[in-house]
């Protein structure tokens, strides 16, 4: 009997169920979609500024000052000491290798370069654009191109030469205040140290490197005769925004904080990491762009928490709402029902395994729309999709139910304190 | 009883002795509202606080004279543009001897304003009465305990005493910043670069780094891409992260709402009937029912409209430690949008019960 109602009631009420469906299904798929977003917009802004520049500087240790007036490096490449370029792709053995995205390593002197028939002091800088590295089996893809997004390039940009190229000279980028003091065009041929290079591109970064000769590393170190050297390294590595315990100085801790400290991507942690695996590197976050940086992220992610929170229960309330109203709506039935004698634990079960049917199909309704919204928010905002976990699947049931119970229970409640010959006679 | 007492009594009546109903419609209309509001109060000033939080990076230009010094007209003309949003502190840089003769960047500038421009150096300070700030590899060179060292420039020497030892994980590492007047007497240079902070928005930025190029066409104005790009890219995303939910949820929350007010419409199919029975026009009960659900809805809306401006003081409040205003230009479209949804949601089941006879309706049909 009591299934033959539940099923009963399902077949002769379709529009009341499914605009309860529809209340339940969009209540989660906002619940779905929020979670999703609210988890993920801070992962997804701190990589879109991985792209943006990297955060940790890399340095030989015992090396000399650096003499660096307005980014332009007034040191001698003869002085002082190196990175080994072979020791590069080590970073990627790290504990946090997976979030180091990319690095550029540097290689620069002052040199007299002739442009059309004059000789000028010109900085030469020589770095990676987009060079194919390998570490173990993993490969990779790493440069100027995809870390230093600001770097604009009219033309093309060089390729990255493993050895000087054979049949012409090799590209080169002309700074762009460069080019326009000397005239420099794109196609035209500079001379350094008795090589010919040929400018492929015209690049404009607003810093030093506006002034330079920018060239792919391995040419440059050709040049300078300082073959597999370079000076500094910038890396752009995911990290977690500073806390207290972040701060902390790791020799003063105790082993067990310790390795929590390790195992968390602060920048220091991930810094003292890169410099336990390559030899003689001091490795340093860049303070104006890791800790204002970290910041920022905390804030938009507890913004988005809090909007959440603010649209689930939202979401709670409408879903509660329309639930209560489906119910109400049906006092009359629960006014028959009492008077043939059904009893008040009879008809709230009957009303209430009607809601957990509602919810549960609500809910995975609501589960898959939601997932596909936050897959297509991520690809329109972030230009990559926002996966969902499949274990929020778990969470938004259970929501679904305690939502849509909530709202029936009351309803159901208040139907049933009338007199059912009261409710039958429609004066409730 | 006049006719328009009547309507007016049968208006509030029917909201009063069904209380439960009146109320399940209410909160739905005001929650669409919350939502709707404090999503768009957020968004509308989200850029203004994020770009606050920006200031904290500190100089996001850098002014350098192509010739000669920055005197106090070029100084002045910087902070006529930036009047007040901003900040600048004059620099002056030079190449000298360290204690062992090899070679170090120093630098002139006032080291309080320095200090402050430049807040996230992690410092550690020595002696409160010395005069220089020195980065943290230098010191680590010349004075790793703190003790004062000699610096010479041509034929002249100071004895620098270190006032903080700061690590910024740049190039000013390996800088020694005097006190200006020192770094002046020491090197007989004045400054000729300017850090500059200029706060605002990403357009805002823009336009006044446009603005000093134009006011100084003999020095170079360059923007520090990776914080102005940053800032740009951080605010524009994040704006449109909120737009974009803030719009699903709001549409989403609208059809739940849609679907409360249209059952309990249908619910009400026995008034309905019996209105038409004794008599009532259609365009009467319509009028009823369109009456009935705007009074309602602009109840909800109302109410939705102060939580909503609640909920955004709040968030701004609990996240950015400054209460976000509420709009009252939303307050208009709130109250309008909530109310044509509400006409759109009770008037369309009413369409459907005129096309069955009332006496249908009466006996349960």
């Amino acid at each position: 009997m009591f299934f033959r109602l539940l099923f009963e009631s399902f077949r002769r009420q379709k529009r009341r169920k499914s605009l309860a469906l529809l209340a339940i299904a969009l209540g989660m798929t906002i619940t779905t979609a929020m979670l999703a977003v609210g988890n993920d917009v801070g992962d997804k802004i701190n990589e879109d500024l991985r792209r943006n520049g990297g955060n940790l500087l890399l340095t030989p240790i015992d090396d000399t000052l650096d003499v660096n007036i307005g980014g332009v490096n007034l040191k001698p490449a003869s002085e002082g000491r190196f990175i080994a370029e072979s020791d590069l792709p080590k970073m990627k053995g790290t504990f946090w290798g997976h979030n180091i995205k990319g690095f550029v390593p540097y290689l620069s002197d002052l040199q007299q370069v002739r442009i059309k028939d004059q000789l000028i002091h010109v900085e030469v800088i020589g770095t990676y654009f987009a060079q194919p590295l390998h570490y173990g089996k993993d490969e990779f893809t790493t440069g100027a191109r995809s870390v230093n997004g600001w770097w604009k390039v009219e033309g093309q940009w060089p390729q990255d030469y493993p050895a000087w190229p054979e049949n012409q000279p090799p590209d080169v980028l002309a700074g762009s205040s460069l080019a326009r003091k000397t005239g420099l065009a794109l196609g035209d041929e500079i001379e350094l140290r008795g090589k010919k290079l040929r400018i492929s591109g015209i690049l404009n970064t607003g810093g030093a490197e506006d002034q330079a000769i920018v060239a792919p590393l391995h040419i440059v170190q050709q040049l300078l005769a300082k073959p597999g050297e370079i000076q500094r390294v910038v890396v752009s590595a995911l990290t977690k925004p500073e806390d207290a315990f972040g701060r902390r100085d790791p020799s003063k801790m105790t082993p067990a904080d310790r390795d929590r400290w390790y195992c968390s991507p602060y920048a220091n942690s991930i810094a003292l990491q890169i410099s336990e695996a390559l030899p003689n590197v001091r490795a340093e976050q860049i303070r104006q762009v890791e800790q204002t940086q970290g910041k920022v992220l905390s804030r938009i992610s507890g913004m988005m928490l809090l909007l959440t929170i603010a649209a689930l229960l939202a979401a709670a309330l409408a879903v509660s709402a329309a639930m209560a109203a489906t119910i109400l709506e049906r006092r009359s039935e629960v006014g028959l029902m009492k008077s043939l004698g059904a009893s008040n634990g009879t008809v709230a079960s009957l009303f209430l395994t009607e809601a957990g049917f509602l919810a549960l199909a609500g809910g995975v309704i609501g589960f898959l729309a939601g997932a596909l919204l936050a897959h297509r928010i991520g690809q329109t905002v972030f230009g990559s999709p926002i996966d969902v976990q499949p274990v929020v699947m778990a969470l938004v049931i259970f929501a679904a139910f305690v939502v849509t119970f909530t709202g029936s229970a009351g309803a159901v409640r208040k139907a049933m304190r009338f007199d059912p010959a009261v409710v039958l006679r429609g004066e409730a | 009883v006049s006719r328009r007492q009547l309507f007016i009594r049968l208006l509030l009546k029917a909201a009063w002795v069904r209380k439960d109903r009146a109320l399940t419609a209410l909160i739905s209309v005001a929650v669409v509202a919350t939502i709707a509001t404090a999503g768009l109060t957020v968004y509308y000033d989200l850029e203004n606080k994020l770009s606050r939080e920006f200031r904290s990076f500190g100089a996001n230009v850098v002014i350098t004279m192509r010739n000669g010094n920055l005197d106090d007209s070029v100084l002045s003309a910087i902070n006529s543009k930036l009047s007040g949003k901003g900040d600048d502190v004059p620099v002056a840089y030079a190449i000298a001897g360290g204690p062992d003769n090899s070679r170090v960047v120093i630098a002139g500038a006032d080291l309080r304003h320095l200090r402050e421009m430049n807040s996230w150096w992690s410092t550690r300070t020595l002696d409160s009465a010395g005069q220089a700030l020195v980065g943290s590899r230098a010191a680590a060179l010349y004075s790793a305990s703190g003790a004062p060292f000699q610096v010479q420039f041509g034929a002249n020497k100071i004895q620098v005493r270190p006032q903080a030892v700061f690590t910024s994980g740049s190039d000013d590492d390996s800088r020694i910043y005097l006190d200006l007047p020192d770094f002046t007497r020491l090197t007989g240079m004045q400054p000729n670069t300017a850090l500059v902070r200029i706060d605002g928005r990403p357009r805002e930025i823009q336009a006044a780094v446009a603005g000093l190029m134009a006011a100084l066409p003999e020095a170079e104005v360059k923007p520090i891409r990776q914080i102005t790009q940053a800032q740009t890219s951080v605010v524009g995303k994040t704006r449109s992260v909120v737009l974009t939910a803030s719009a699903i949820v709001v549409v989403m929350i609208m059809l739940c709402m849609i679907a409360t007010f249209t059952s309990s419409v249908l619910e009400r199919r026995k008034d309905f009937a019996v209105m038409k029975a004794l008599g009532a026009s259609n365009r009467t009960v319509n009028v009823l029912f369109a009456a009935e659900a705007s009074l309602l809805s602009l109840a909800g809306a109302a109410a939705g409209y102060l939580a909503g401006s609640a909920i955004a003081f709040w968030i701004g409040k609990a996240n950015f430690e400054a209460a976000i205003w509420p709009q009252p230009l939303l307050l208009p479209p709130v109250l309008l949008g909530s109310v044509l949804l509400a006409l759109l949601a009770s008037t369309a089941p009413l369409r459907l019960l005129q096309q069955i006879q009332p006496a249908g309706i009466l006996r349960g049909e």
